[in-house]
């Protein structure tokens, strides 16, 4: 189990490095949150992809005319994602179980859901726990996409997406 | 090797940097504002600890570099990967070249790298007829303006947003405007595109793991995610000394290499890749290569400048030299700028052809201070003095001057006789010379000081 601690520090880091966190314990609550992060009130919905592939994801109500199958085609991906570092506020994305780690970096916004007993204290800790056997894709997601390279002013959304939420779960 | 032997012109190109007011406005606050952001992000930190213990790691790696090399070729061609041995430059970009001419690729979208650079890749490949488009922002930037990078990580940095501005409406058709955010989303729409239409993309590493063969790789604008994982063909290329034991050592280097760099606590991608796409899985490309460069630097391991490759590339050492911070990169006339291009220049494109960089010191020791793995850069560059001087590479008048210096020094009568000519000797030798540099130089007092004591 992770502790409250742990969870705490991760949604503090997290916002550190400009994403938006929040935490519900329940389903219900999980889909009470979500209009307000993806911004559902907007006169033309965003296209919404969700993978539907895990428990929590299945959980998850999404209008039908806005579902969309197809990442390359949508605004918004929400999925669930293997897990947190609560050092550096970054959310993990694996290709294990055949995810497809691009669905999260194409749609300019990522909404990560965080299993909450998945949330490592330290890089250390998660290195660890595969460094035998890798997936074939890590990505530490930390943050939204920025730049910096016009004179240095800071830009999100360059190439991957401009808003990453991040629901613990 | 295919090396020049001519001198880089670096006192010319010095000369021409610092007439150049908007680059040096542009260097001064850039470097400024990188060296603030570092200082920031390293002060609540167990920095020493950490650097200690990345320097090791690397020590360790270049002790065995060649075993590392080959544990990490053995793992990644495990994983799927075809790994190339490449001895020199020509090799490295032929091998790259030919991957991709027998897929019958025309296009390529890359992620930032500067052993690509090094190389000259994109070079090769334009001139066997394939486009090699540069995905990074500021490495795009350079490139449609047919520059280079003039700093490792924020290669458009000399320039103004005026400069962009002007450059996207007369590449890319776009009414002139010299707002940053407008001007990235202008190149997130059109290199979308390309990253959509590749079908093959090539990247460096910031590491490579020993243990499991797999390939790191930071970016901020998620570039690098996209290259890695859209196209089918991923051609990743990179130095040998980019090898780390295990992914247990990456957690010190992912902690030093944002911070040291900009201040961050993270990058915002990182991406570690082992291997191609295995059955059942949606990510990742289906055949990835690794063209692993030596380009010397197995005999590099060997010398007296073996320490400038456990360098990690965080570029914290430009950002806080006094010359680097003026001149800015493209005065140097190479691939790697600062302290430590100074270093690298030198052992790879050999002496003759570096030693001009050598003046570029002021042995501040700034670079050390800041380095994150710990890299001796002022003894470094101090024996590379040592050795300019051994092979005879000083200008002539220099080394006659400096004979005769220390002659006039080791004899008390000649340095005092030397002391009472000057005041005399003075007007003669600026009638003489009409050198800019005699006029400016005050004439020498006619006590010295030592006298007007006694
Ligand atoms: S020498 Fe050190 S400070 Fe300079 S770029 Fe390399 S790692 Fe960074």
């Amino acid at each position: 189990m992770t502790s409250d601690a742990v969870i705490q520090r991760f949604m503090e880091m997290a916002v550190k490095a400009a994403a938006k966190a929040v935490r519900v314990n329940s389903a219900a609550r999980l889909n009470e949150a979500l209009p307000s992060i993806i911004q559902l009130g907007d006169k033309a919905g965003p296209r919404i992809f969700c993978p539907r592939s895990t428990e929590k994801e299945k959980a998850v109500i999404i209008p039908e005319d806005l579902f969309t199958t197809d990442y390359f085609d949508a605004d918004v991906c929400i999925e669930e994602v293997s897990g947190a570092i609560a050092e550096t506020g970054s959310i993990i994305c694996t290709s294990h179980g055949g995810k497809a780690v691009q669905a999260g970096l194409l749609p300019s916004h990522h909404v990560a859901i965080v299993p909450q007993d998945r949330i490592f204290e330290t890089l250390d800790d998660y290195f660890e726990s595969c460094r035998e056997a890798p997936p074939t894709n890590i990505t530490l997601e930390t943050g939204p996409s920025r730049t910096a390279d016009i004179e240095l002013t800071l830009t999100v959304g360059v190439h991957g997406p401009e808003r990453l939420s991040i629901i613990v779960f | 090797m295919s090396r020049s032997t001519t001198a880089i012109p670096f006192r010319v190109n010095t000369a021409r940097a610092v007439c150049d007011a908007s680059l040096r406005q542009a260097m001064d606050y850039s470097t400024r504002t990188f060296s603030a952001k570092r200082a920031e992000g390293t002060a609540q930190v167990p920095l020493e600890e950490w650097r200690e213990r990345a320097s090791a790691i690397r020590m360790q790696v270049l002790d065995n570099l060649a075993d590392y090399v080959d544990r990490f070729s053995a793992n990644a061609t495990r994983a799927g990967a075809v790994v190339h041995r490449a001895k020199d430059a020509q090799i490295a970009r032929d091998t790259v070249a030919a991957i991709l001419k027998d897929r019958g690729i025309k296009m390529v979208v890359k992620a930032k790298s500067m052993v690509t650079e090094e190389i000259h890749l994109n070079k090769r490949l334009e001139e066997i007829g394939i486009e090699p488009v540069e995905t990074d922002l500021g490495e795009y930037i350079v490139q449609i303006a047919g520059e280079t990078p003039s700093h490792i990580l924020a290669p458009a940095i000399h320039k103004s947003r005026k400069d962009i501005g002007r450059l996207f409406a007369d590449k890319l058709g776009i009414e002139y405007t010299d707002d940053p955010e407008v001007l990235t989303k202008v190149a997130r729409r059109v290199l979308r595109e390309k990253f959509l239409a590749a079908k093959a993309g090539i990247t460096g590493a910031n590491f490579a793991i020993a243990d499991t063969g797999s390939l790191v790789i930071f970016t901020n604008e998620g570039n690098g995610r996209m290259v890695t994982t859209l196209p089918r063909l991923h051609v990743a290329v990179l130095s040998v000394e980019k090898v780390i034991p295990s992914l247990a050592d990456l957690s010190t280097f992912v902690r030093l290499l944002p911070r040291s760099a900009s201040g961050q606590i993270l990058s915002s991608y990182l991406s570690v890749i082992t291997g191609t796409r295995k059955q059942g899985e949606t990510t990742g490309a289906r055949e990835i290569h690794i063209v692993l460069v030596d380009n010397g630097r197995s005999e590099i391991v060997k010398g007296e400048f073996r320490e400038i490759l456990k360098c990690i590339r965080c570029s914290a050492c430009m950002n806080v030299c006094p010359v680097y911070k003026v001149i800015g990169g493209h005065a140097y006339g190479c691939t790697y700028p600062g302290p430590m291009g100074i270093v690298l220049t030198a052992v790879l494109e050999g002496m003759e052809r570096a030693h001009p960089l050598q003046d570029a010191t002021t042995f501040c020791g700034a670079c050390v201070e800041v380095c994150p793995v710990k890299v001796p850069l002022s003894k470094l560059l101090r024996r590379l003095r040592e050795r300019r001087a051994e092979q005879r590479l000083t200008p002539l008048v220099e080394r006659l001057a400096m004979f005769g210096f220390g002659t006039v020094t080791q004899s008390p009568a000649l340095f005092g006789l030397g002391q009472r000519m000057s005041w005399s000797v003075w007007p003669l030798l600026k009638d003489f010379s009409r050198s800019k540099l005699f006029v400016r130089l005050p004439r020498p007092a006619r006590k010295t000081f030592k006298r007007s004591m006694s």
